[in-house]
């Protein structure tokens, strides 16, 4: 169910630094000793010595797989720690059955993963700068197209492409929100509270995105119901394919029993 | 705030401008707003990291306080956040300091900014209570909760448009309709089960 696994055409995922292969095992172990290096004391601290010695490695050898040395491990760290987290969030995205458990499992696993990471949240504590550059403006725009494009095939099991990819970019902007600002009355890592801001927020949302797309869209409606056929075996009765919110004004079969 | 504080913001401001956030100096500020070198260090005692700070952080409300100037008119909810969206995004794009800072060493800027963004995000709740209460917000949905909800789209889409063109009337509509407001609003065609969806109980 992961979609685009080593199709080709940009992902946006892969990583930067085309030196080595990726599989190479020593790339793992100087990635995985530099995070440690990290949340223990930050970029600043963190020398190639640090690293080597971390991950069991000769300076010689950080060398060779990451010629441009600090700087490239760096980008490499932040590079695959994002192709893990989407790889994990992937796959609770999978398990998803429904809507609103696909919404619930994504904004759960990207709010756990990224408010629990170790080297992450010491640079957030001690470095923001390091951080921060990545989060703002610009850059707060290439991540929510990436964690879009991302997300958005899980999505589209239950609505248009063109829907699943505004929900998706929506529902990373909700992460980034939170996790940036976190709110002791609606912490995302908590099922019961995400389903809450989900029900409340997002699935009304959604309703009314699709409302205004079929309205406002030529109409390509057969299309896309053929499309989704296959999925729609028992969804006469899965509310949560289109949810109603009692002013039904589009066209779809969905209805409710 | 006194006078000599108010000054200093200001005259520090002019400096910024002028020369990026890296190159401002106490000294410069002091010649700027003709006081001392002691009467600033007096004023701010952190130094210039706390000038630096507090600058930041002045022209972040003055920035707000103008964009609630020009949403202060709008009649209905939705109005005043399609306005408030649409300026927003314009005095963003159009502020020159702020996009050089921010080009340039965006690193001195943003920790200040996030530091007060609690307060902004407060801010802009507060600024709304009044409008989702006199709309009526949906069954079940908590006042607050949602003000805070809305507030922090609001910041998110002024920060970064993805994949929405902010200058079309049209689309921030449908943006504040959809993301913003749908299930906020107690809206006009409510059926028997209310704005909330039909479903089963929540996931486990």
């Amino acid at each position: 169910m992961v979609p685009g696994d080593g199709e080709g055409a940009g992902t946006g995922l892969e990583p930067r630094s085309q030196h080595t292969q990726p599989s190479s095992p020593h790339r793992v172990r100087i990635i995985d000793g530099t995070l440690v290096c990290l949340a223990r004391h930050g970029t600043l601290k963190t020398t190639v010595d640090d690293i080597a010695r971390q991950a069991g490695v000769s300076r010689a050898t950080v060398y060779r797989v990451f010629p441009g040395g600090r700087d490239e491990v760096l980008a490499a760290v932040v590079d695959t720690e994002m192709a893990r987290l989407f790889s994990d969030l992937g796959v609770r995205l999978g398990e998803a059955t429904t809507l609103t458990e696909a919404l619930v499992n994504g904004l759960v696993e990207a709010t756990t993963r990224v408010r629990g990471h170790a080297a992450l949240a010491y640079l957030v504590e001690n470095e923001p700068e390091m951080v921060l550059g990545h989060l703002a403006f610009d850059e707060s725009d290439r991540l929510l197209s990436t964690a879009s494009r991302f997300v958005a095939p899980f999505l589209a099991r239950w609505m248009s492409p063109a829907e699943a990819g505004r929900v998706a970019e929506w529902a990373t902007r909700i992460v980034l929100s939170y996790v940036i600002a976190p709110s002791p009355a609606m912490d995302l890592t908590d099922p019961v509270r995400a389903t809450h801001l989900v029900e409340t927020y997002v699935l009304p949302g959604i309703s009314a995105l699709h409302a205004t797309e079929v309205t406002a869209a030529i109409d390509i409606t057969p299309f896309e119901l053929e499309r989704n056929t296959p999925d729609r075996r028992s969804d006469r009765h899965d509310s949560n394919r289109y949810v109603h919110t009692g002013h039904t004004t589009n066209t779809d079969q969905g209805d409710r029993t | 705030m006194d006078d000599t504080r108010q000054r200093i913001l200001e005259s520090t401001y002019t400096c910024v401008a002028r020369w990026g956030l890296a190159k401002t100096t106490v000294e410069d500020a002091a010649r700027e707003a003709k006081v001392s070198r002691a009467t600033v260090y007096r004023t701010f005692p952190g130094g210039r990291d706390e000038l630096i700070s507090a600058v930041v952080a002045w022209a972040t409300y003055e920035f707000f306080a103008r964009l609630y100037q020009q949403v202060q008119g709008a009649e209905s909810l939705e109005e005043v956040m399609e306005r408030g969206i649409m300026f927003a995004h314009r005095s963003i794009l159009e502020h020159e300091v702020l996009q050089r800072v921010m080009q340039t060493e965006p690193e001195k800027l943003l920790p200040t900014l996030t530091v007060e963004s609690n307060r902004i995000r407060q801010g802009i709740a507060e600024f709304l209570v009044p409008y989702l209460e006199h709309r009526g917000v949906a069954d079940g949905v908590d006042l607050v909760e949602a003000a805070d909800f809305l507030a922090r789209m609001v910041l998110s889409y002024m920060s970064a448009p993805g994949r929405w063109d902010l200058d079309d009337p049209d689309q921030v509509a449908q943006l504040v309709g959809a993301e913003l407001l749908a299930g906020v609003v107690a809206g006009p065609e409510s059926g028997p089960d209310g704005p909330t969806s039909p479903q089963a109980g929540p996931i486990r």
